[in-house]
């Protein structure tokens, strides 16, 4: 048995992720001068850091046949109340600044969730109506004013700068461990929990998850409420790292974290991905896009076509060897157990 | 003797462009529903250029409306277009648009102008002036280009060096004309050590801009100063280069607000920037649009009328567009550590 009959489809998918991101890093190091060194490393894992966290929120709704377009906004309210607040109250604890982002970002993933679960709206106009509602919500709450860095404490500014560890000129970032903090965590949830294993039961058949007696609709809003949640510390992060917040904070982050999500391997159906996957496919969007600013011969009009385009290959491609592997392998199980 | 001149020489000016007018003054109390819209709502600038407009609102009693009407920022150039159709099928009598569509708005202006409406710009012209009457330039936009090549010249001194753009998004009207007049001027010999190597856009957004200047840097070992005409692009680039310490090696510039500048340019990491009023802006455009929905200006070349508290403007032919009118306003502020922090309060 060669080794890559071993794997199941989800640990394949997240090879050929590593394998991709090898790729990439390969192709341009040659083609960029001074590309392999810690600096990469540095940027793009302080930039990962926030996508990733959002990116593992949207696989929680998306796992569950839903999708969640509402994020950005949460992303830029949160940033923006947590931030005004700070500003305001500069002595608040750390922890209670992070506790009230959370908070705030739960409380909007519930609403959404409340209207997909409980009142059977489809996600996508649930969360497209979201959307423009708590960006609005900010737009008013603003009163056009900035939240401006020289108001923020001076621990949060340090934040995104705060090495935990340094080795010679890489450093890894606090919010870089929170982020891996998240990720691990995630994925020991949706793997090893009944709770996890359910998300996937109801994504890939909710017919036959209900006659199994699962509670499908308080499962949805709990999907829908992890993805607050950790829209609510993506916002946290977005305004530790960025300090001066305006009204366009996290504008078009919805549309990149269903990128990461989709790239990562998660089926946009539901029922399949991991969150191991989802942070991969952030590097890797978010390696292609540093690669492709530094990369000299490549106007900035065709940047985001081509990462358009590397993305669509890169789902494309995955998805049609995806099916032949799982087409092989449900032969092969069928056949090695034909008592089932 | 000079007076004299000067007095001569202008009356020979009028005379030779065949018009011979007066200023025109305001006369007040008369009525117009009046529109001023932004690029998007929440952003400090527009608000600003909004009491402006009210100011001017109130001292020419205008019995009217004036409304401050703005897209959502993540709908903006759709909204832009939709608040102008909307307010033409409303009969208002004029709007002020700080255009953020480009030329797509055209076709809804020339509508609304076929309607009898007044369709001013300010801030952003329509880069065709189609459907446009009248563009309130903030700037001189080839002083613009100047203006930022000086301070590149200040901060990077005689011995130059490398230096990027780092601009909004790679159609807004106001921005590539800017970047444009620097070009122009940095062929002028007193430049010469100044080379401009790259301009990148970061969509008016933070995390955007915030990469892409760490990207520059990434990509030009021997960057010196980013440049970036625009308030949030500016800012953060010089968090970015805070955070990662490159402050020493590389510098920030260009437009930006002293609110959200002043730390940077205490500690250093952006040395000098520029702005203009905003609250002027607001209050030219008003007395513009005021005059000509009333029915006291046309809006044609040569024209002069008073802005009450800011004095004389004439309207001219824009020589920084193949077509279409401007007034022009200025002056441009330059910001360092003597006068930011008075001007950030």
């Amino acid at each position: 048995m060669s080794p890559i009959q071993g794997l199941r489809p989800e640990k394949l998918r997240e090879l050929v992720l590593l394998i991709l991101i090898a790729l990439v890093l390969i192709v341009f190091s040659s083609v960029i001068e001074n590309y392999l060194n810690a600096r990469l490393f540095n940027r793009v894992s302080a930039s990962v850091a926030l996508m990733a966290v959002l990116a593992i929120g949207q696989t929680m709704v998306v796992l569950t046949r839903n999708i969640d377009l509402s994020v950005g906004s949460i992303v830029g309210f949160t940033a923006y109340f947590v931030g005004h607040q700070l500003s305001q109250y500069g002595d608040m604890h750390p922890m209670l600044a992070i506790f009230l982002a959370v908070g705030v970002g739960t409380l909007m993933g519930g609403i959404n969730g409340i209207l997909v679960a409980y009142c059977r709206i489809p996600s996508i106009i649930v969360t497209l109506g979201t959307m423009a509602l708590y960006r609005t919500l900010l737009v008013e709450y603003s009163d056009a004013q900035t939240v401006l860095t020289v108001n923020l404490p001076r621990w949060l500014l340090d934040l995104p700068s705060l090495n935990l560890i340094s080795f010679d000129r890489l450093h890894l970032r606090v919010l870089v461990v929170g982020m891996i903090v998240v990720v691990v965590l995630f994925q020991i949830v949706l793997k090893y929990t009944s709770f996890g294993r359910k998300l996937y039961a109801i994504g890939s058949n909710p017919e036959a998850a209900k006659m199994a007696g699962f509670a499908n609709q308080r499962m949805v809003l709990t999907a829908f409420l992890l993805c607050g949640a950790l829209a609510g510390l993506t916002g946290f992060m977005f305004l530790a790292r960025f300090g001066n917040i305006t009204v366009v904070a996290g504008i078009g982050f919805e549309l990149k974290s269903v990128a990461a999500v989709v790239v990562g391997g998660v089926n946009i159906f539901g029922g399949s991905g991991s969150a191991f996957g989802a942070f991969l496919g952030a590097v890797l969007i978010d390696l292609l896009e540093n690669s492709l600013i530094r990369w000299l011969q490549i106007s900035e009009f065709w940047r985001d076509a081509l990462l358009g385009l590397l993305i669509l290959i890169s789902v494309a491609t995955d998805s049609v060897i995806m099916k032949r592997f799982q087409l092989y392998w449900a032969r092969k199980q069928a056949r090695s157990s034909p008592e089932t | 003797m000079m007076k004299k001149f000067l007095a001569v020489a202008a009356a020979a000016m009028m005379v030779s462009s065949g018009i011979l007018m007066a200023h025109t003054v305001a006369k007040k109390g008369m009525k117009a529903d009046l529109v001023l819209m932004p690029k998007f709502l929440g952003i400090l600038v527009f608000d600003q250029a909004n009491q402006g407009a009210q100011e001017a609102h109130k001292e020419l009693q205008n019995p009217g409306k004036l409304e401050f009407l703005g897209p959502t920022p993540e709908n903006s150039v759709a909204g832009q277009i939709e608040i102008l159709t909307t307010a033409t099928t409303q009969g208002q009598d004029g709007i002020m648009i700080s255009n953020n569509a480009g030329d797509q708005i055209a076709p809804a202006a020339k509508s609304a102008r076929d309607k009898g409406m007044t369709v001013v710009t300010w801030d952003s012209p329509i880069p065709s002036a189609e459907g446009e009457q009248l563009f309130i330039a903030q700037v001189d936009f080839n002083e613009t280009g100047t203006v930022m090549a000086d301070m590149a010249l200040n901060i990077m001194g005689d011995a130059g060096g490398d230096f990027a753009v780092l601009s909004a998004s790679p159609d807004a009207a106001n921005q590539n004309a800017w970047i444009a007049a620097m070009k122009e001027a940095l062929k002028a010999p007193k430049y010469s050590a100044l080379n401009l190597v790259d301009v990148v856009y970061g969509d008016d957004q933070s995390e955007k801009s915030y990469n892409q200047a760490l990207a520059l840097v990434d990509k030009y070992p021997k960057l010196k100063l980013i440049m970036a005409p625009t308030t949030v692009g500016i800012a953060a680039s010089a968090k970015a280069m805070q955070d990662e310490g490159l402050c020493g090696q590389v510098k920030t510039s260009g437009l930006g607000l002293p609110a959200e500048m002043v730390s940077y340019t205490l500690n250093d990491c952006a040395p000098e920037f520029a702005l203009w009023s905003f609250v002027d802006l607001g209050y030219l455009s008003y007395y513009a649009t005021y005059l000509i929905a009333t029915g006291q200006m046309e809006g044609i070349p040569g024209e002069t009328f008073k802005a009450g508290r800011m004095g004389y403007y004439t309207v001219e032919k824009d020589p920084t567009r193949a077509e279409g009118l401007r007034v022009l306003m200025g002056p441009f502020t330059v910001y360092d550590k003597s006068n930011v922090e008075a001007a950030s309060k």
